[in-house]
């Protein structure tokens, strides 16, 4: 029978390390960036923007299929980046829950409520020893009808904030940096320079020039609160847009 | 509690006596932001740093210091998460106190039901401890009162105290500024002028919160208006 505390355990499982850390949660926060993408979310006034990276690994496979952009509602959408199987199984919950919440109190999940949610299921499983912490970052977006835009991240450690704008993935880092130069003064981005600042900021840290197929840009509008994500035209048009004004 | 694999307990003795666990949660609360209490004649106050991890973090989305009732407010050091969850137990076991004997819940009896949650983490199976220390501030019948909580489950009511990264030059400071009579207005003075005794960079309205209670059983998070009437007081 395998015992914890201290023997080297606390690298198997989700108990304290002598620094006071958890490392299957930091391990987890790995994983998220060993699938090799990297995604960006941006809030403007009334709209929110995210972008991942579409990597499509096979020739083979039906790219249609290759996705990491998720309606949890017709409201809300739910940006996944890390592994694909556990990103799944997030989704799925989170509709299950989303849906559920619409059925008990009669109107619409907030995105901060479904973050909050998220969170809470991610901290259960750095408590508990017979789960794992999901190597997944999830971005919700949403139109709350108070409070306006909102772009909420949840880590696997728990963790959930508000944010103007954020990045999740392999150069996360980065992205922050450039979103921060970009916010500083709090501009208050219309929708078409939302989404604008969101896929420069991607093409800026990876430093390439993206086809509209490489990409995937997921929004929701203030005057469209609908969540959906855009058509290769529709991409077309704002990289267009973004080359010539460069 | 998990599945029947881990039915054991994950904290379990060393050979010298010690429960391991509990010391390495004790030690990602003192790595975590700064936090302090102080019961004044007529009142309490709570406050904390609030680091973000960055700009882009919209801090209103933030609140670290949370209602458990009307008239109790908590804040924590360490592992917010872990604070999450037990917010949400002890709201419940507050609301379930008055349903069932229709009277708000003692702040004693509310301290120890968290307490005891926090102990049940380190003894049942597949589980760890909390990876946070708590400060509990109410106000009830028998008057203004202060309690901490630790990753163990042992509380203690305290005049004034500190957690956190800060903790020793915070209860240094705390020391030689408490004094009985003390008043909520300075006690809230005090809390500002310690917490900047540790603060790394400019203290404003947007890095700390304050809650405080008084005499009106009324626990209240200030806003960030407030915030900065005080801190130009303390200026």
């Amino acid at each position: 029978m395998s015992r914890g505390s201290g023997a080297g355990y606390d690298r198997h499982i989700t108990i304290f390390s002598p620094e006071g850390r958890l490392f299957q949660v930091e391990y987890a926060f790995k994983a998220v960036k060993a699938a090799g993408i990297t995604s960006i979310g941006v809030r403007g006034k009334d709209s929110v923007c995210v972008v991942t990276q579409k990597k499509v690994p096979d020739k083979l496979l039906d790219q249609s299929s290759v996705s990491h952009l998720f309606p949890v509602t017709k409201y809300l959408g739910l940006l996944a980046t890390g592994i694909t199987a556990d990103s799944r199984s997030l989704v799925t919950q989170a509709r299950n829950e989303a849906a559920e919440f619409r059925f008990q109190y009669g109107y619409e999940m907030p995105a901060d409520i479904l973050a909050k949610w998220i969170a809470d299921k991610s901290q259960v499983y750095t408590q508990h020893a017979y789960m794992r912490p999901l190597g997944v970052v999830a971005m919700v977006l949403g139109i709350d009808e108070e409070r306006g835009p909102l772009l909420y991240k949840c880590d696997p450690a728990g963790h959930f904030y508000g944010h103007k704008a954020t990045s999740a993935g392999v150069k996360e880092q980065e992205a922050i940096n450039f979103l921060e130069k970009k916010m500083k003064e709090n501009p208050a981005f219309t929708y078409d320079e939302t989404v604008q600042t969101a896929i420069s900021a991607l093409q800026s840290v990876l430093q390439e020039d993206f086809k509209a197929t490489e990409i995937e840009v997921g929004v929701v509008r203030a005057d469209n609160p609908i969540f959906r994500s855009l058509e290769t035209e529709e991409i077309e048009e704002h990289l267009t847009a973004i080359s010539e004004r460069d | 509690m998990g599945d029947s694999q881990y039915s054991f307990s994950l904290t379990t003795f060393s050979p010298s006596g010690k429960l391991v666990q509990i010391e390495h949660a004790l030690t990602a609360v003192g790595s975590g932001q700064t936090s302090l209490g102080i019961k004044a004649s007529n009142g309490v106050v709570i406050a904390t740093e609030k680091k973000l991890p960055s700009i882009l973090v919209d801090e209103a989305s933030v609140q670290k210091i949370q209602h458990l009732t009307p008239n109790i407010g908590t804040v924590y050091s360490g592992m917010g998460p872990d604070f999450r969850v037990l917010v949400r137990k002890s709201r419940k076991q507050a609301e379930q106190y008055l349903r069932l004997y229709k009277e708000p819940i003692p702040v004693t009896q509310l301290v120890r039901e968290t307490a005891t949650v926090m102990q049940e983490f380190t003894q049942s199976g597949g589980v760890r401890p909390f990876g946070v220390s708590l400060l509990v501030a109410g106000y009830d019948d028998k008057g203004p009162q202060l309690y901490q909580v630790d990753p163990s489950g042992s509380y203690f009511s305290w005049k004034a105290s500190a957690m956190g990264k800060n903790v020793s030059n915070a209860k240094t400071f705390l020391e030689k500024r408490y004094t009985e009579d003390m008043e909520l207005d300075d006690a809230i003075h005090t809390a500002i002028l310690t917490l900047k005794e540790g603060f790394e960079g400019e203290i404003s309205s947007k890095n700390i919160e304050i809650g405080k209670i008084g005499a009106d059983k009324i626990f209240r998070v200030l806003t960030p208006a407030e915030i900065d009437d005080y801190l130009a007081e303390v200026e």
